[in-house]
């Protein structure tokens, strides 16, 4: 900032607070601490705070602070320069079992075995691309503009694809993934899950699931497409290391492979994911999205009405719990999308218009959640008006999947981020 | 985790940030986890970007009479405790004027209007980062 400056930061991020530091180029940034949290606790609690110790230095919190701001600097501090950062050798070699616990053992994988990335599985899997080996994919970091992002090679993304156990022709998906730069192991202390959904004809070429169970574990690309973006996210971003680059309170067991939803184009009335964002049918496409979670939709309000439930009352009544800081993913059943077609939803536009104008909030309710400034900004606004959940129609978005046993459909509280060209990476 | 410990996990040199010179860290030789090893396998690490040194800007030789401005970016609570310690220098440094503000933008944003507030009228800067 060019100002002499104390940052102050709560003792439950103090592994994040000096690793961000460092990375910054101040490693010996003059980072006051806190007692956790500060978030929740009376205006006595927090003064009785700056009346205790720094729980690092043991010294009295103000004087930390005040002399954070005027003792001199020593010769660490004002020292300029460029440090390389090294992520160890090109290659470890040992037997199988100790490989495959130095893998776990240094944070490279998702504690599960892998398949260990020789040279011969990556050559291989390098054959599933057009694109040479040291060309640059993208950069991903594990919150964009929080951290450095770090920048990887088209090897590099197979040498993770190889461990999550892809075969070569999962490959350019793979690829499209990684050059989108989201990471699946974001570091809020939300414990964020990512979705990707894949359209075009690649979903029938890999033997891709979008039938029954289409978003479990069951068909070898979904489940390795899916895996592999954790890995890489973990090895190619320095993503998911716990206290320093991840601090989801609780974590999620979607990331173990995150949710991979190749759309049931066949069985759906609707228009595919991918050409609502501007690609053609026949092109092959991963879209992405980011957000808290994935929720089951039964239950909802208007299910139990004849002849046709009310499919559009029970997404609203699902998304309630939904926040304004993402937006909604509805994952239908094809049973779902004809059920709502024959409902007058002929399009997925015309349902996400119809959910913008009817799923609100009241300005009351909204201004005693955690963003409500964000929801309602203008503080005239009276209790009783209703407020929209999402300002635009397009924070909805629809994919159906499934194998059609049962009319069911799920909700996630996750916005669309980014489509990206499989056909580019082939 | 101690500083030192905290920078070799994350692949920085401490002897390095010491003083020791990006060549001479260049030519050590990193060991594989075994020599008599069976298999061989790659390096699934990205490439980091190196770190540029960032000097400290230069500490004022006292409070008194100074005005600090308290920052927050924006997480729940931040408001709040900066507030307590508006407090804390009205009742301990009296002499001291603080300023209150939120940074603008999402977290990590850089908030260019109000750094050019904090160069016209602030002598130091008491940021809440995080909850």
């Amino acid at each position: 900032m060019g100002f002499p400056t104390a940052p102050m930061v709560t003792i439950a991020f103090k592994d994040l607070a000096l690793s961000n530091a460092a990375q910054r180029g101040m490693p010996h940034e003059r980072i006051c601490f806190t007692p956790h949290p500060v978030w929740g606790k009376t205006d006595e609690e927090m003064y009785a705070y700056l009346e205790g110790n720094d729980p690092v230095s043991g010294r009295p919190l103000m004087k930390e602070v005040i002399g954070a701001l005027t003792n001199p600097l020593t010769p660490e501090e004002l020292k300029v320069g460029e440090v390389s950062v090294s992520t160890g050798p090109e290659t470890f070699a040992d037997t199988e079992d100790n490989l495959q616990q130095y893998y776990i053992d240094n944070g490279m994988t998702d504690f599960m075995q892998i398949v260990l990335p020789t040279q011969e599985r990556v050559a291989a899997m390098l054959k599933g691309t057009s694109h040479k080996p040291d060309e640059m994919v993208g950069k991903m970091a594990p919150a964009r503009g929080s951290y450095p992002e770090w920048s990887y090679t088209v090897k590099q993304v197979a040498i993770n694809a190889v461990m999550a156990g892809a075969k070569p022709e999962y490959f350019p998906t793979i690829l499209a993934i990684a050059a989108s730069g989201l990471t699946a192991l974001s570091s809020s202390t939300n414990s964020f899950a990512v979705a990707a959904v894949i359209n075009g004809p690649i979903r029938d070429k890999l033997n891709m699931n979008y039938g029954i169970g289409a978003m479990g574990p069951f068909a070898q690309p979904n489940a390795a497409i899916g895996r592999a973006w954790t890995m890489l996210s973990r090895n190619l971003s320095n993503s998911g290391i716990p206290g320093q680059t991840y601090l989801g309170t609780l974590g999620n067991g979607v990331n173990y492979n995150n949710l991979i939803i190749p759309e049931n184009e066949k069985a759906s009335p609707w228009t595919p994911l991918s050409v609502q964002k501007g690609f053609k049918p026949d092109e092959n496409v991963v879209s992405l999205f980011v957000g808290f979670s994935i929720a089951q939709g039964q239950g909802g309000v208007g299910l139990g009405v004849k002849p046709v439930p009310y499919y559009h009352q029970a997404i609203a009544y699902n998304c309630t719990p939904f926040g304004p800081l993402f937006g909604a993913l509805i994952v239908l059943d094809p049973l779902v999308a004809q059920g709502l077609v024959e409902l007058g939803y002929k399009t997925k536009e015309e349902l996400a218009d119809w959910l913008q104008k009817n799923q609100t909030i009241s300005a009351k309710d909204a201004r005693s959640t955690l963003f409500g400034s964000r929801w309602v900004p203008d503080p005239k606004t009276p209790d009783d008006a209703r407020i929209p959940y999402y300002q635009r129609p397009d924070s909805y978005n629809f994919v159906v999947v499934g194998g059609q046993t049962n009319p069911y459909h799920m909700v996630a509280n996750m916005s669309y981020r980014v489509s990206v060209s499989i056909d580019q990476w082939a | 985790m101690n500083r030192r410990n905290m920078l070799s996990l994350l692949g920085i040199s401490p002897a390095l940030l010491a003083g020791e010179s990006l060549g001479a860290q260049k030519a050590k030789k990193v060991e594989a986890p075994s020599s008599a090893g069976q298999i061989v396998a790659l390096n699934p690490k990205g490439l980091p970007p190196p770190i540029q040194l960032v000097p400290m800007a230069k500490r004022l030789n006292s409070l008194e009479g100074k005005t600090i401005y308290l920052v927050s970016d924006g997480f729940p609570g931040a408001d709040r405790f900066l507030a307590q310690i508006a407090l804390w220098f009205k009742k301990n440094m009296p002499s001291v004027t603080t300023v209150y503000r939120l940074k603008a933008g999402a977290f990590a944003d850089d908030d260019p209007k109000l750094n050019a507030e904090l160069k016209a009228n602030g002598n130091a800067v008491i940021m809440a980062i995080g909850h």
